[in-house]
């Protein structure tokens, strides 16, 4: 119900923003739907948008669950694009069985080298995380800047992309016609992996003792600095996949930009699916819906990429705001 | 060496100190009362882009100056509504305004603006040398020919401390961040002064986000806060809550931005990617000093519920 109000809070504010641009509402809506859900194409791109906000998502969750804030997701998902794309171009004579292996799993050992940082200062010296996962995000933003103008850049381009990374390193596609890549596969699979860990597992036991009883849980006997870096490599590494994912299936290069901010919008999904990994895959598939929707706007009556971010807020504000009024939800995150 | 003690690296470090300290005593006042405020870059953002619109639409400094000092304070309402009336989640609601900040900013600026081929540009503020101090050696263009705002950030530094510790209402601001149960005992409420400290803390706020396009940039672009929202939280923390503390981490932080600014100048060997992330790596290493003993105030985050058990 309150899921249904914040959509349809949402929803206004669309409609205003429409007005507010000139468009006609009607059609606004009819292509929105269109582009997001009626069309096969329409369909892909918003599967090929889930995948990285569905690892997004997870990594934001994950840390969540152990009472942790990623707020680098972004960072990590240029760290594990950076790693990829490294590779990629290094490496691009080996055969495709062992380089889309290689890519994909050290994407993901790059995302996890980031978040480990902010991990280990958690640890050691209790340097709050966020701190350090905002600033990583500004470095490794800068470093793709680096590389994608730099050493990497494709001279033909223009603008800050990389080269093209060989065919070996591409991840197959579901459709050829429509688009949708095997990402999202991936990203389904690791929703189950998250899922397993979290709840069938020792490891995910502590987990959620460190995030709901920190006091507990270290009188329990648990290692507790080395649960806290293991959860942001865990995170960092679901990040940096979607980065080395983006890298290999969608843009085949690194650009600059890869990121339009899937990691904060990773931030409304993990609050929005309450952390859990069922519940993160439907906020997922939402935000993408909006987000694919909205971007379709931004050709026919001009709305702005950064609309779906103002609409994705104030859904998630909606949520907060109908959980608080009523008491017994207090003090859930 | 001489380049580290450059005159010009000193004037710039004052400049860019402004709105780390503005922005970083907005937020101090908010925690002293127990209000925790991590949205604080989506605010300087809405600040920045509706201090510049106002300018750029009037040709006045000061109505945008005004208009993003209002944008802070109406975000900064929301934040402590759901804070203090709702008593909702403050880091969950502060995220969310951050991204919802963000958002907005970037939506504001295409809808009004839309895509043109000419960034459109404001004159930025001017410096006013102090008549008599500005002809001194090297304090005279480091210190006094400053534009106003330099001198209304160093002057908010001893004005917070006054108002924090030695007025009725400073104490009891603090009482609301350290034992609000006390404060309400005694029949003030909590919530009110939550109220006004997010008021006062989001005008300061927008302020600094102000600060950007009117007098470092003259123009709008989207990531004109750059993560200085996120330095002056941390600066509050480096300054221990203090005022005074918080200007010496803003002078910290300034100095390697400017030095950054002023490598990236005369050094053509390294990629100015790298001197841009100095700051940032900067931060980090400070961090690790600065959480060493850092004490919060007690009830920094948490709701006030009056019929809650102690």
């Amino acid at each position: 119900m309150k899921y249904l109000a914040a959509i349809g809070i949402a929803a206004l504010a669309g409609l205003l923003v429409v007005l507010v641009m000139g468009g006609d509402p009607g059609s606004a809506l009819g292509t929105f739907l269109w582009s997001s859900l009626g069309s096969l194409n329409g369909l892909s791109q918003t599967l090929n948008k889930t995948c990285p906000l569905l690892l997004g998502g997870l990594a934001v969750g994950l840390a969540l669950r152990a009472g942790f804030f990623n707020i680098g997701v972004d960072g990590q998902i240029y760290a594990g694009a950076i790693v990829a794309t490294g590779l990629a171009l290094g490496a691009g004579g080996l055969p495709a069985v062992l380089l889309l292996p290689a890519v994909l799993v050290l994407g993901g050992l790059g995302g996890a080298a980031l978040a480990v940082v902010p991990g280990v200062l958690r640890a050691r010296w209790s340097v709050n995380e966020i701190f350090v996962t905002v600033m990583l995000n500004f470095v490794a933003a800068f470093l793709a800047e680096y590389l994608t103008t730099g050493p990497w850049n494709d001279p033909m381009a223009g603008e800050a992309i990389s080269r093209l990374v060989p065919e070996g390193a591409r991840l197959p596609m579901i459709s050829e016609r429509s688009g949708a890549h095997g990402g999202i596969v991936l990203a389904l699979a690791f929703v189950l992996v998250v899922w397993l860990l979290l709840e069938r597992t020792t490891w995910g036991f502590e987990v959620r003792a460190l995030g709901s009883n920190p006091r507990a849980s270290r009188v329990a006997g648990v290692r507790q600095a080395r649960l806290t870096v293991t959860v942001f490599a865990m995170s960092g590494a679901l990040a940096g996949l979607a980065g080395a994912v983006e890298v290999s299936a969608l843009h085949q290069r690194l650009i600059l930009g890869l990121t339009p901010g899937y990691g904060i919008m990773a931030l409304l999904i993990a609050v929005l699916g309450k952390s859990r990994p069922p519940g993160v895959l439907v906020a997922a598939l939402g935000m993408a819906t909006l987000l694919v929707g909205s971007d379709s706007l931004q050709r026919s009556v001009n709305l702005p990429a950064s609309a779906a971010l103002v609409f994705q807020a104030l859904i998630v504000l909606s949520v907060l705001f109908a959980e608080a009024r009523r008491p017994a939800a207090r003090g859930t995150a | 060496m001489t380049l580290l003690l450059d005159v010009e690296i000193f004037r710039l470090m004052l400049i860019m100190a402004a709105p780390l300290v503005i922005a970083a005593l907005g937020e101090l006042l908010m925690e002293r009362s127990g209000v925790l405020n991590v949205g604080i870059e989506g605010m300087m953002a809405v600040a920045a882009v509706v201090a510049f619109l106002t300018a750029l639409r009037t040709g006045a400094v000061a109505a945008g100056l005004g208009a993003g000092m209002a944008a802070g304070a109406l975000l900064a309402s929301v934040l402590v509504y759901y804070a203090a009336t709702l008593r909702a989640s403050q880091l969950t609601v502060g995220l969310s305004l951050f991204v919802l900040g963000t958002g907005l900013a970037s939506l504001v600026y295409r809808a009004v603006i839309g895509v043109t081929m000419s960034t459109p540009t404001v004159e930025t503020l001017r410096a006013v040398p102090l008549p008599g101090l500005a002809g001194l050696p090297v304090l005279g263009p480091i210190v006094f020919s400053q534009n106003l705002l330099v001198y209304l950030a160093v002057l908010l530094v001893p004005a917070v401390s006054l108002l924090l510790f030695r007025t009725t209402v400073g104490l009891r601001l603090r009482a609301s961040g350290e034992n609000p149960r006390a404060l309400d005992t005694v029949g003030v409420s909590v919530g009110a002064l939550r109220w006004g400290a997010a008021v006062g803390g989001g005008l300061l706020i927008g302020l600094a986000g102000a600060y950007l396009p009117l007098v470092v940039t003259g123009t709008y672009s989207d990531g004109i806060v750059g993560g200085r929202g996120w330095i002056a939280l941390m600066i509050v923390i480096f300054g221990r809550w203090s005022p005074g503390w918080a200007l010496v981490g803003a002078v910290l932080f300034a100095y390697t931005e400017a030095l950054q600014f002023k490598l990236a100048l005369v050094t053509k060997a390294v990629p100015p990617q790298f001197l841009q992330m100095l700051p940032y790596l900067v931060a980090i290493v400070v961090l690790v000093r600065v959480y060493r003993g850092a004490e919060p105030p007690r009830a920094l985050g948490v709701p006030y519920e009056r019929e809650s058990r102690v």
